[in-house]
């Protein structure tokens, strides 16, 4: 038995430890980011005031990891207003992942009642169902009383029977990023039309390299092609009637743009095996230069902008919207601010608490607060802005590029799934990734979403 | 002596947390989950409706569910019809060879005691359609690359495939054991009369370990059963579902869908599939080997 | 000839292990090769240049030693934990003279064995909510001991009653108490059979990923498995890196495994033909 052991380690263990022992020698400045923005508790001299009693609220947010430092900056100054202002307020600030928060924790909490006092939610579906429940603080009172109301772009996704339960932080736009680079050696044009992309992928494929980039492992992700083509094909106005029955999935021109994504997908627009592809695959193969153009939220711009991740990309990629079927048709894009922070029921029943977020939100939605995550993170305002202030803010190029892109919006449009049920989403979802695998044909494909529509209709009543 | 062994006080200090533990986590749940399939819960909700059974209704009419149940059974299967074999066959090999025979054990058991999640990930990476190994290989072969998890016709097979490298080991060792332990006079008896290796493996040390195989088949089972996070890890039930198991459908619709009750019909429904599986193992298979003793 | 027809079933078995061994290597190898580029140029063998860069990145990226602790406190914990009520639970039933209710506790318990505690995730979930303590170590902990009860129960058991009973009598004449006989008497016999359970409870924690992936959700909280999936989505694209993650969280294991092994084992082994 030894002498084997000895064998196997000799395959394998030696080498490995010899390596794991080096990489360990060199790791250990790596630890410190584990402690980034945990809490921030105010040490300052709120107690010495008289009558005021510390008392203290939490806020969830999800600006997690080195991507989101300059947002977690942002929140962590108006965290300091909010506590300045706020005689005897401690702030503290729990940081959890995104998803993880959307999907499990904020839910688990909800169930339970209890949520923190400010929590970062996503408006539609969630924030609706929330709301429904009594768990949300309505906002409008607050928003009269600040003269916020009519300042953002869109409340929608955060309104139910007129009621508004959050607010969005940032919003964005679904847009081309492409290799310009590329474009100009080989003097491409930006599209005016649908068709001429469609010639653009053509041209490209012929070149050999790849038109579209896409990752579909998460349907989410093509979704939001097949999403601006039907806004296209059968106007942005058909997502909303899915809800009440008034409009069909199944809508001939439904069909036409489902089928133009799978044309797509037949001609070989896409990498071959890009079904089982992850988010940061896409944005891999515009890095690498192997696709040239991909369609993908603007937030993505964050990426192509840092040179630690797209290295000698940067400064190459821009950006345009998928162009309309016929030229000089108005420009249709999915436009949306459907992430943000709501705020717990609970907080109404304390006036000091209700004081401390009417505060925050004083303090969270400004000009300036807006303008700087545009400068440092790339964030589109949620918050109506002048085009110039924001063009001004940033010179970046690719900023640029998507400036322009919002000046050209003829109509926009709200992500689908903030305007169907989460199951609708899952027919939808398991349904894009059967056409990309070509295992179903878009009549078909819809007709399953359009039942799963009916039943959560039904289901609703 | 029996004094002090009928101490009821120590009785209960000794059996009250385990058995607590027990109730809470294996028999409440089992309650709550049946409770809760009849109900339109949506997991938040403070009113809590009762809809009789029609999530089980649900998910009987739902393609997807039995796509998902159809791919458990091909786990079962896989194991049962592929793994198994290979598993004797190695057990017998490394049973019979006299040189390396440790080097040989202490391997084959090494992928078992890997985390799957770990597993998971490594094979991704083997099934990379550019540069993973499997595609390497083939292409050495000159076979064109194959998009394993990409494409639904691979994407199972590829599951199963890393699943089977996971455990197989694990079943030989104890395949293995049992074929140490059976006593040398009777393989010495066997080739005195003249048979050769393979009549004594097939007459006399297959019947005698069919005990443990059957054991390796039960675990295969209820492994195949629990099946998800190897799922989860490699293809996250995709492309399209296509290799949705019903753990990870349960997962998809009941915490990604708001569908709390229906997520938890199908608890009940993985928990009494499992059972019936069992059951008639136990009745229509095991009880025929069981009479074999040595 | 005679050489030729024993070293057949070496052919079939170095075969078998290269199987299981190369995927090893060829993560090993990867792990020191520069980009993704290299790799697919040469995918079977050591790179010309061999570089390290990126075992200083996944450490530093994927904060291993975190979850590598995490994983290992709780898997030691929950496996001493359960094996210490599972012994206490396995001796009431076998050795006190409580034969009916014994009887009716450990069929319930065998019970036990046939639920599939994964499909029990939302229940249990629910219970966690309702004790608040998701997104703590306790929410792994609980389940994971109470998981491992009925099959450490079942092997204590069957390894208890095989002592025989004039150990304990001649213990009762000396004077023990029932509970001084279990501490001093049955559990130094029933050792062999305690690492055996120990063992098994232990990897079955360490490889969880389920309740892991869903009851936590602080980064500093994760485990091995869940930490190591969130460093592949993170960082996926860079497979040089990640194969650096992937040797970092196997080796660690494998060192256990090479010191451990015969008693693993036969851990196994023994726990799986009595159970």
């Amino acid at each position: 038995m030894k002498k084997s052991l000895m064998l196997l380690m000799t395959l394998i263990f030696v080498a490995s430890a010899m390596l794991a022992g080096c990489g360990k020698s060199n790791s250990n400045g790596g630890n410190a980011p584990a402690n980034e923005g945990q809490t921030t508790t105010n040490n300052g001299g709120n107690e010495a005031k008289v009558n005021d009693e510390p008392f203290e609220i939490t806020i969830r947010h999800t600006q997690v990891g080195e991507s989101k430092k300059f947002r977690l900056a942002l929140l962590e100054d108006v965290v300091k207003k909010t506590q300045d202002a706020v005689p005897g307020l401690t702030i503290k600030l729990d940081a959890v992942e995104s998803e993880v928060n959307r999907k499990e924790k904020l839910r688990g909490e909800m169930a339970a009642g209890k949520p923190p006092e400010v929590f970062d939610v996503f408006g539609s579906p969630d924030a609706a169902l929330y709301a429904k429940e009594g768990l949300m603080l309505d906002l409008t009172p607050i928003l009269d009383e600040l003269g916020l109301k009519d300042k953002f772009t869109t409340l929608a996704p955060f309104t139910v029977d007129g009621k508004i339960y959050g607010l969005p932080i940032g919003g964005s736009i679904e847009g081309y990023f492409y290799n310009k680079e590329y474009f100009e050696q080989k003097s491409l044009k930006t599209p005016t039309t649908l068709d001429e992309l469609d010639k653009l992928a053509e041209a490209i494929k012929a070149d050999g390299k790849i038109p579209f980039a896409q990752s579909s492992k998460d349907a989410w992700i093509p979704l939001m092609t097949t999403n601006n083509l039907w806004s296209y094909y059968a106007g942005p106005e058909i997502t909303y009637g899915f809800k009440t029955g008034e409009t069909k999935w199944t809508d001939e021109n439904m069909v036409k743009a489902v089928a133009k994504h799978k044309e797509w997908v037949d001609k070989g627009y896409y990498k071959k095996g890009e079904l089982g592809f992850e988010y940061a695959d896409m944005r891999n193969q515009i890095i690498t230069g192997e696709a040239v153009m991909m369609m993908d939220g603007s937030w993505a711009n964050s990426v192509f902008r840092d040179p630690a991740q797209a290295g000698d990309m940067v400064g190459k990629i821009g950006f345009f919207n998928m162009p309309p079927v016929n030229a000089g048709d108005p420009v249709v894009v999915m436009q949306d601010a459907n992430n943000g922070y709501g705020f717990s029921a609970a907080v109404a029943e304390d006036p000091r608490k209700l004081q401390a977020v009417k505060e925050f939100i004083k303090n969270m939605w400004t000009d300036e607060m807006q303008l700087r995550g545009l400068k440092e993170d790339g964030v589109l305002p949620a918050m109506k802005m002048d085009l110039e202030q924001m063009k001004t803010t940033s010179d970046d190029a690719l900023m640029q590029d998507i400036f322009k892109a919002v000046s050209e919006i003829g109509t926009s449009f709200p992500a689908f799934d903030a305007l169907v049920q989460a199951e609708v989403n899952t027919a939808l979802s398991m349904g894009i990734q059967q056409i990309i695998g070509g295992e179903i044909e878009p009549a078909k494909m819809l007709e399953n979403v359009q039942a799963a529509q009916d039943t959560a209709n039904k289901a609703e009543q | 002596m029996n004094k002090a062994l009928r101490n009821p006080l120590i009785y209960l200090i000794f059996v009250i947390p385990a058995f607590v533990l027990f109730l809470a986590f294996f028999i409440y749940p089992v309650f709550t989950a049946i409770n809760n399939s009849f109900t339109s819960w949506n997991g938040i909700s403070k009113n809590i409706n009762y809809i009789g059974f029609d999530n089980y209704v649900t998910a009987f009419n739902d393609v997807a569910f039995w796509k998902s149940v159809r791919n458990n059974v091909y786990f079962i299967l896989f194991s049962c019809l592929i793994q198994v074999p290979l598993i004797v066959i190695f057990s017998l090999l490394i049973a019979n060879v006299k040189k390396l025979k440790g080097l040989y054990k202490t391997a084959v058991f090494m992928p078992s005691i890997m985390s799957t999640a770990v597993i998971g990930i490594l094979w991704g990476f083997i099934y990379n359609p550019d540069f993973g190994l499997a595609n390497e290989i083939l292409g050495v072969f000159g076979v064109s690359p194959v998009y394993w998890l990409s494409d639904k016709n691979w994407a199972m097979i590829s599951i199963l495939i890393t699943n089977a490298w996971q455990w197989t080991g694990f079943y030989i060792v104890m395949v293995l054991a049992a074929i140490i332990a059976i006593p040398k006079e009777l393989e010495e008896a066997a080739a005195i009369d003249g048979a050769t290796g393979f009549q004594r493996a097939t007459r006399i040390t297959i019947p005698l370990i069919m005990p443990i195989i059957s054991v390796v088949i039960m675990l295969s089972i209820a492994g195949a059963m629990k099946a998800a996070d190897i799922v989860l890890v490699m293809t996250k039930g995709g492309p399209a579902g296509s290799t949705d198991v019903m753990a990870t459908y349960m997962i998809r619709y009941a915490i990604t869908s708001f569908k709390h009750g229906f997520g938890n019909s199908i608890a009940v429904l993985i928990f009494v599939f499992t059972i019936i599986i069992t059951v008639l193992y136990q009745v229509l298979i095991s009880k025929r080997t069981e009479r074999i003793e040595y | 000839m005679r050489a030729l027809k024993k070293s057949i079933p070496h052919i079939f078995l170095m075969a078998y292990l290269l199987v299981i061994l190369y995927p090893f290597l060829f993560v090993l190898f990867s792990s020191v090769k520069t980009n993704n580029q290299d790799i697919a140029s040469n995918p079977f063998g050591l790179p010309g240049s061999i570089t390290f860069d990126n075992y200083v990145n996944a450490w530093v990226n994927a904060k291993i030693s975190t979850y590598f602790f995490n994983s290992l406190y709780i898997g030691v914990f929950s496996a001493c934990l359960s094996i210490l009520f599972a012994a206490m639970l396995a001796f009431a039933v076998t050795r006190m003279r409580y034969n009916r209710i014994s009887a009716i506790i450990f069929q319930l318990i065998l019970l036990g064995m046939l639920i599939p505690n994964n499909s029990l995730l939302l229940p249990i979930y629910g219970i966690m909510r309702k004790l608040d303590i998701l997104d703590t170590h306790v929410a792994l902990i609980l389940p994971y001991v109470a998981n491992a009860i009925p099959f450490s129960v079942i092997i204590l058991a069957a390894f208890m009653r095989s002592l025989p009973g004039e150990i304990e009598e001649a213990a009762v004449i000396d004077g023990l108490s029932s509970a001084g006989l279990f501490a001093r008497i049955i559990i130094p016999l029933t050792v062999p059979a305690i690492v055996t359970v120990f063992i098994i409870n232990f990897l079955g924690n360490w490889n969880e990923f389920l309740l892991a992936n869903y009851f936590l959700s602080s980064e500093e909280l994760r485990t091995l498995p869940v930490g190591m999936v969130g460093f592949r989505d993170a960082y996926n694209t860079n497979y040089a890196q990640m194969s650096a993650g992937i040797i970092f969280s196997v080796l660690p294991v494998m060192i256990i495994y090479a010191i451990l092994q015969e008693k693993i084992i036969e851990g196994v082994t023994a726990g799986s033909v009595k159970g």
